[in-house]
């Protein structure tokens, strides 16, 4: 075959590609519009995003005001869902909590996933020791207990939400790496990719126009998942005090200082508690929507047994 | 491949991570900022006087090159010596050893919640796939999973032990000081731990049920006029359960983490609150052993994962 040939026929394969995920997209969209479920998770995750984006327009004073003579009040007519233990007004605090919380998870997130690509990559391409070296490591992450290792690498790299990011995604991206690797591995074999090394074409190349595509559907899945992951992580730490200082307004440190006060302003807990877990659930939601609708082996019948 | 040099195959390739582990912890734990030595000695030591801080890091071993210093780490931690806790003076191992039983028990009891509640969960809902029930069972366990456990814990303090008295909100009583009481401090913290799991043994049994009915020999079996039943006891069961092999295994492993949390919440004697206030009192030694020994728990499970599937399913011993 002519080397005209190959990029022809490998035009071909790319062009069929981008339909079927063209197609694919309104799809996907309409199916998980259509299951309950994913629905309740998109609408949540759309609102979330919106408060994010919207806090400095809605929300009602600065986050860090404090108002001394409106201490741990309940919900009135100024301070909607009431005031904090130092008078600063609830409802502003959780809308730029959502803020401090999607980018966080957003970072931790696309971080973890771009690592875990650059070393899927790395391992199914080298091959030999260097793919023994990275999936060795691989393996080495994955029988760590995961809270401890965020907490300890978080208390290493000092305080501060940028290193609780970076704690994540250095423990998040061994998932990322392995889908990658064995995409590498099984493309490496088709007949195409040996054809256009055959004519010359850069190995790196082919791989990555064929790789990469492959790999989307479970790299979209591990997105919604890994942000639910990302933000009850974020939360947790957080809560335990490591990652936000204050002020900065954080959920999970609402919950931890609301939670001394439950008895007499239970929405300071609550509020919080309940949109951090919103959040989880709906990226949760949306992951397994998501994986429902591209994971074409459970999509088939499965016929009700009664 | 026979069983045994299958069995030698994954019991080499355990140790090798565990070193791969120990290296990772030793550097993680270097990397902590802060002195031990000086934050240990602060009470009753004059840190001005630079030699009597240099004489305790010398006896520590602190004073010698990393490699070094990590040799030693090693073969004492072999040895059983696992060094003295900076904050509490005290042996790691006895703390340990103290501890141990505490944390199994929570184990053991979020396992019972796993199963009882995850295995009739995952089953029910495929077998009545999108049916009303399906959709709630499946509701329930999405949130099981995603519901942070610092926030159930909150809700369920505040739930039973603030509005109906029936539950300590937090504390620990020793099996052998009273059975009862025992069993009412870890009756919340593991059934925190359990629903976690429990939400995903339910979607993962409900998925493998739901995989093996699509498969072929599943029409078969009901084309030759085989009953329900019978397809479920005969050909559904087996193939439906043998990976669940592997969700118990990760959800124990997995139990450590939540362990950490959990002991915090509930003030839980355990291994969790040791490694989560050695993180925060950079206690360097009990942080070694803490991370150490999850990692062994892993490991030990996803052996005994391995081999269990060894046994269930040949061709796993051919392929691997």
């Amino acid at each position: 075959m002519s080397n005209a040939r190959v990029e022809e026929k490998q035009n071909e394969v790319l062009e069929e590609e981008r339909r079927i995920s063209q197609v694919g997209f309104k799809a996907l969209v309409r199916t998980l519009l259509k299951h309950k479920l994913s629905r309740f998770g998109l609408i949540v995750i759309f609102l979330l995003i919106l408060m994010a984006v919207l806090a400095p327009v809605i929300a009602p004073y600065h986050p860090n005001d404090q108002d001394l003579y409106q201490v741990l009040k309940g919900p009135s007519k100024e301070h909607w869902l009431g005031t904090d233990n130092v008078g600063r007004d609830l409802l502003s605090r959780i809308l730029y909590g959502a803020q401090i919380s999607m980018t966080a998870a957003t970072f931790a997130t696309l971080g973890s996933i771009a690592l875990g690509i650059i070393m899927g990559l790395i391992a199914g391409f080298k091959g030999g020791i260097v793919d023994n070296i990275i999936m060795r490591m691989v393996d080495t992450f994955m029988v760590f207990p995961g809270l401890i290792f965020i907490l300890i690498m978080a208390a290493a790299l000092g305080p501060g939400i940028k290193n609780v990011i970076i704690a994540i995604i250095l423990f998040g991206w061994t998932w990322a790496a392995r889908v990658i690797r064995g995409q590498v591995l099984a493309v490496r074999e088709h007949p195409y990719v040996e054809a256009a090394k055959a004519a010359g074409a850069s190995e790196w190349r082919v791989m990555l126009k064929h790789v990469l595509p492959n790999s989307i559907a479970p790299m979209i899945v591990a997105t919604a998942l890994g942000m639910g992951g990302a933000v009850g992580m974020e939360a947790g730490a957080a809560f335990l005090g490591i990652g936000v200082q204050p002020p900065t307004p954080s959920w999970g440190r609402a919950l931890r200082t609301g939670y001394s006060y439950l008895e007499r302003v239970p929405l300071f807990s609550i509020a919080p508690g309940v949109l951090i877990t919103l959040a989880v659930l709906s990226f949760t939601l949306l992951g397994d929507g998501l994986r429902d609708a591209l994971d074409p082996r459970i999509r088939g019948e499965g016929k009700k047994i009664k | 491949m026979g069983m045994r040099q299958y069995i030698i195959k994954r019991l080499i390739y355990s140790c090798l991570i565990l070193a791969a582990v120990s290296v990772l912890v030793f550097v993680m734990v270097r990397l902590l900022p802060g002195d031990p030595i000086r934050a240990a000695m602060q009470q009753n030591v004059d840190l001005t006087d630079e030699s009597i801080v240099q004489e305790v890091r010398a006896r520590y071993g602190l004073d010698k090159p990393i490699h070094i210093q990590y040799g030693i780490w090693l073969r004492d931690f072999f040895k059983g010596n696992w060094g003295i806790s900076l904050s509490s003076g005290e042996e790691v191992t006895a703390m340990f050893w103290r501890r141990l039983p505490v944390t199994l028990l929570l184990f053991v009891g979020a396992t019972f919640w796993a199963w009882i509640l995850g295995i009739p969960l995952g089953v029910i809902s495929a077998l009545r796939r999108n049916s009303w029930l399906d959709a709630s069972f499946t509701t329930v366990s999405v949130i099981g999973i995603s519901i942070p456990s610092f926030w159930q814990a909150i809700l369920m303090i505040y739930a039973f032990a603030v509005i109906i008295k029936i539950l300590p909100p937090s504390g620990y009583v020793p099996f052998f000081e009273s059975p009862w009481q025992n069993f009412q401090c870890i009756l919340m913290p593991t059934f925190i731990m359990g629903t976690h799991s429990a939400g995903s043994f339910a979607r993962y049994i409900r998925m493998s049920i739901l995989e093996v009915l699509g498969q072929d020999y599943i029409r078969t079996a009901r084309a030759k006029g085989l009953r329900d039943r019978a397809v479920l006891v005969k050909h559904v069961s087996k193939p439906a359960l043998i990976p669940l092999v592997t969700i118990v295994g990760m959800s124990w492993a997995g139990l450590l983490s939540g362990s950490f949390i959990i002991e915090f919440m509930f003030a839980i004697p355990g291994l969790g609150r040791m490694g989560l206030d050695a993180v925060f009192a950079r206690d360097f030694p009990v942080i070694q052993a803490t991370l150490i020994v999850g990692a062994i728990n892993v490991l030990l499970m996803n052996l005994i994962v391995d081999i269990a599937y060894g046994f269930l399913d040949p061709r796993i011993r051919v392929t691997k």
